[in-house]
């Protein structure tokens, strides 16, 4: 009788499991399909071929856009990574006057809904003649709350007397920020940016305001306009370009999914 | 009338044995202890009586029910846990009531037994708190209160008062008991104090590796302990042990070790007195010390001579720490005078008193 | 300490200079847009509470709060439920546990463009992968995104299965922290599993609850990538959202003003939504 249960138990879990993974095994196997087997339900293609990804490599940017995206959401968790950890290191341990108003300041900053802001942040971006610009895709992420937030929060526990015993020894604070607390602090720093790189890599609605220029899309960007636009001409090539977006992001998943689970779901950022 | 009883219980995970061949009859209406070190099953055993844990063999008992198989639920048991088990989101009267209200017992008949327990465990003011705005005693005793509404066959206690300080727990000790001795429902109590064990019980279970290693009153394991394991674990502080030898002196039996001669001429047990390697167990407050004068031969009845090393004055009972050649022992007298560090004495060990253990078995006397 | 204050002044500055230009200054010239009437390319032009005014009137702004709120109605009960299940189901030892687990999480990593991209394929009418399978076992095809009464209900459905997982961990975590002690009291109490469930589990993943509710319904509001790809905010607008307006407004009308009134708008809109929320959930905890 409890055996029954455990193999029913197992069904409906790897029947979940399957309606999770199956759509994208779907969508991969159409990338391979040509035109006239896009209906079918077969995961296998009949005739597979690769003339959607050249379709859609020759119709737009593509490589390009993974470049940019690469190079913006790289950027910008870098620069979280170590402003924001300066940041973090002088609200934690350092006392100064304004320092629980920033504090205040940052969560604050939290309850507000993106949309209020994004018009003026759209506006100064176009005064500042940023329009088709990385800095555009750039300078408003540069600094994450909720980052520096979480890193605060753990530079709070290490231990006053490294610091103490730092400081005797002569050393600056940025020497201590980055010579003791990084290596204490790899938990935290992998979380952060596991979640702001793929919060800068998913994200769309920010570079379609400030980008419109082709060569210059990230590859979410590019990926919406291009099937949205008809350039794709079929769901072939449209999903072959979502194809390009996602293996990076299934492989690195596959490999850290705990990494990913923890950052993600701690940090409630969603792609 | 309920009385529970475990055949040939055994339970293993895996290749390890936590519990092995446990027998055991409780008798209606009386609070058994189980106690032992870590390790010993007696929580193991208490969660199978639970039915918090499978039985890998032998079956349980209570009154003629078959219990083995049965889901906690349906075996009509209450269970205090160590850290109290109560509902965080529930008030303490929702909490008491709660076992009830899952069996639809009638709105007035709940309400007669919450307001009982609570007059017996003095919770009327605290029917509308939630846990977590009680103290440690208060949240125990609104354990007890959700055992005691449900008026069950059986009480299990697990270590109730392991998370209670010294002071609360000597209060507690006194109420479980007086509790008990009123409700009349058997009881069984799990705990690793034997000074809890030795108060409470009626009858005390001494466990250890899984085997049962004595039953009996408190006071039989105190006066005739099994082996040296229940030897030296009753009593505070623990008895003496000294390994040495049996061997005939002047018609009747010596004992000698290294340091110590000890005639039991006075003792009358000729034909069972083993003979060759023993054990000398002796209690601490089996011991009289007298500060000697002179230098005496030291062989004077019964007397084993000391040099005093440490001296504790607990105010009524005073330990005196001595050494007997390469033996540290203790003596727990009541003498108003007592001797300083260095000083020599004479203890002399009442041979009634004393224990003989041959390999780990003890081998009786007289009493 | 001079040296110290000096040094956390130092390290605070560039990120008070970053919240003061992409903080501050955003958020209070949002409010001043409201009153102005701006295409960025001529001047802005004072227009006193013409925006209010406007919004308050617009029907396609009431239209869009409509379908996000009907979007909820479907999306909150149906997360929820759908969550905590899976939670349930995974909260105990089991094999290939990290392997579900990441299966239900998956499509939390994966962009929002994709996910939509890729279920307008599978919602497509005629060669999409679920009225194949409709046909296949003898059910009628639905034209999921083109009839305007499946339009948002077929987005909502989908918006669940991409964050589910999500709900999930959340839920698995609150299910560590309930007390072994409880579990076994109230199982020796006599409780069965729909009684342990509905006595101990459900009240105790309160905190859990109101956090899925209060995140799901401020993703809710600000739907923008999955109607803009899938329905474009039709059929009859009827999948239109707020955040999707407010893009519209800015982007093709180029009436800044008026989309920073929306901005505006949508905030005091998920702040409102979000407090009443939590009061009606507190009340309920009470009882």
């Amino acid at each position: 009788m409890k055996i029954l249960k455990r193999i029913a138990l197992y069904g409906v879990l790897a029947l979940a499991a399957l309606s999770f993974i199956y759509p994208f095994l779907w969508m991969a196997s159409a990338t391979f399909k040509p035109l006239t087997e896009i209906g079918s339900l077969s995961l296998i293609p009949d005739h597979a071929t690769l003339d959607n990804y050249k379709t859609m490599w020759a119709r737009a940017p593509f490589g390009r856009a993974l470049l940019n995206s690469v190079f913006v959401a790289g950027t910008i968790t870098i620069s979280v990574l170590v402003f924001g950890s300066i940041t973090a290191y002088a609200m934690a341990r350092l006392r100064f006057r304004g320092s629980p108003v920033l504090n205040a300041a940052t969560m604050a900053i939290l309850l507000v809904p993106g949309q209020l802001t994004l018009i003026p942040m759209y506006t100064l971006i176009v005064q500042l003649g940023l329009i088709d610009t990385y800095a555009a895709l750039i300078l408003p992420y540069l600094f994450n709350a909720t980052a520096i937030l979480m890193m605060r929060q753990f530079f709070l526990q290490i231990p006053q007397s490294l610091i103490d015993s730092a400081r005797m020894d002569g050393m600056r604070e940025m020497r201590i920020l980055f010579t003791i607390f990084w290596p204490l602090s790899k938990p935290v720093l992998s979380i952060v940016a596991i979640f702001v790189f793929m919060g800068s890599w998913n994200e769309v609605l920010w570079p379609l305001l400030v980008v419109r220029e082709q060569q210059l899309m990230t590859l979410p960007q590019l990926l919406t306009v291009f099937s949205l636009g008809g350039g794709a001409g079929s769901v072939g090539v449209s999903l072959a370009s979502a194809m390009v977006l996602v293996i990076p992001v299934v492989i690195a998943y596959a490999i850290l999914q705990r990494n990913f689970i923890e950052s993600m779901a701690g940090s409630g950022v969603k792609g | 009338m309920p009385s529970v009883h475990f055949e040939h219980v055994t339970k293993r995970f895996g290749s390890t044995t936590v519990v092995d061949d446990f027998n055991l009859d409780v008798e209606d209406g009386e609070l058994l202890v189980l106690v032992g070190g870590s390790g010993s099953g007696k929580t193991t055993i208490l969660r199978m009586l639970a039915g918090l844990e499978e039985v890998t063999e032998g079956r349980i008992r209570i009154d003629e029910r078959d219990v083995t198989h049965l889901p906690p639920r349906e075996r009509d048991v209450a269970m205090v846990f160590q850290d109290y088990g109560l509902y965080p989101h529930m008030t303490v009267r929702e909490n008491l009531s709660l076992g009830l209200r899952l069996r639809k017992v009638a709105r007035t008949e709940i309400d007669r037994r919450v307001t009982w327990a609570a007059e017996m465990l003095r919770l009327e003011p605290l029917l509308t708190r939630k846990p977590k705005q009680l103290s440690g005693g208060q949240q125990q005793r609104v354990a007890m209160g959700r055992a005691m509404v449900r008026e069950p066959l059986v009480f299990l206690f697990d270590e109730p008062l392991s998370n209670l300080d010294a002071g609360l727990r000597a209060q507690m000790r006194i109420e479980i008991g007086g509790l008990q001795r009123r409700l009349k429902t058997t009881t069984v109590y799990v705990t690793h104090d034997q000074v809890e064990a030795m108060t409470l019980g009626d009858r005390i279970v001494v466990l250890a590796d899984g085997r049962i290693q004595q039953i009996g009153r408190p006071i039989d394991l105190y006066r005739a302990p099994l082996n040296r394991f229940v030897a030296g674990f009753v009593g505070t502080p623990p008895m003496n042990f000294v390994d040495g030898l049996i061997g005939s002196e002047n018609g009747g039996a010596a004992f000698s070790a290294e340091g110590i001669h000890f005639d039991m001429l006075d003792r009358r047990m000729p034909e069972t007195m083993p003979t060759g390697p023993v054990t000398l167990g002796v209690r601490p407050e089996d011991m009289e010390v007298d500060v000697c004068e002179a230098s005496p031969d030291g062989s004077a009845n019964g007397a084993v001579r000391g040099r005093v090393v440490l001296v504790e004055r607990l105010g009524g009972t005073s330990h005196i720490h001595f050494d007997a050649g390469p033996h540290r022992l203790l003596a727990a007298v009541t003498n108003e005078r007592l001797p300083e560090v260095g000083d020599a004495i004479a203890v002399r060990l009442n041979s009634e008193r004393v224990h003989l253990f041959v390999g780990d078995q003890r081998v009786s006397s007289v009493n | 300490m001079r040296a110290e204050q000096r040094s956390g002044t130092l390290m605070a500055a560039p990120y008070t200079a970053f919240l003061l230009v992409f903080a501050l200054y955003p958020i209070l010239f949002a409010l001043v847009l409201v009153f102005l009437r701006w295409d960025l390319v001529t001047t802005p032009a004072f227009a006193g509470f013409d925006n209010v005014q406007l919004l308050a009137h617009d029907g396609r702004f009431w239209r869009a709060v409509a379908n996000t709120f009907l979007f909820l109605s479907i999306h909150l009960p149906l997360q929820i439920v759908t969550a905590l299940s899976l939670a349930l189901a995974l909260n105990r030892p089991l094999a290939f546990r990290s392997f579900w687990r990441a299966a239900f999480f998956l499509p939390v990593v994966i962009s929002g463009a994709v996910v939509a991209i890729l279920w307008s394929n599978l919602y497509a009418t005629d060669v999409g992968l679920i009225n194949g399978v409709l046909v296949r076992i003898g059910l009628r095809p639905v034209s999921w995104l083109t009839d305007p009464n499946t339009a948002m209900p077929a987005i909502a459905a989908m918006v669940t299965w991409k964050n589910v997982g999500f709900y999930v961990i959340i839920y698995l975590a609150g299910l560590q922290y309930i007390p072994r002690s409880c579990k076994e009291a109230i199982e020796i109490e006599g409780a069965t599993s729909w009684q342990r469930f509905r006595y101990l589990t459900l009240p105790s993943l309160l905190p859990q609850t109101i956090l899925v509710v209060t995140l799901s319904t401020i993703n809710g509001f600000q739907l923008f990538i999955e109607p803009y790809v899938m329905t474009g905010g039709g059929p009859l607008r009827r999948t239109y959202s707020i955040v999707l307006y407010l893009y519209t407004n800015a982007f093709a009308y180029q009436k800044m003003g008026y989309a920073a009134t929306i901005g505006v708008a949508l905030a005091l809109i998920i702040g409102g939504v979000v407090f009443i929320q939590r009061r009606v959930i507190g009340k309920a905890e009470a009882v």
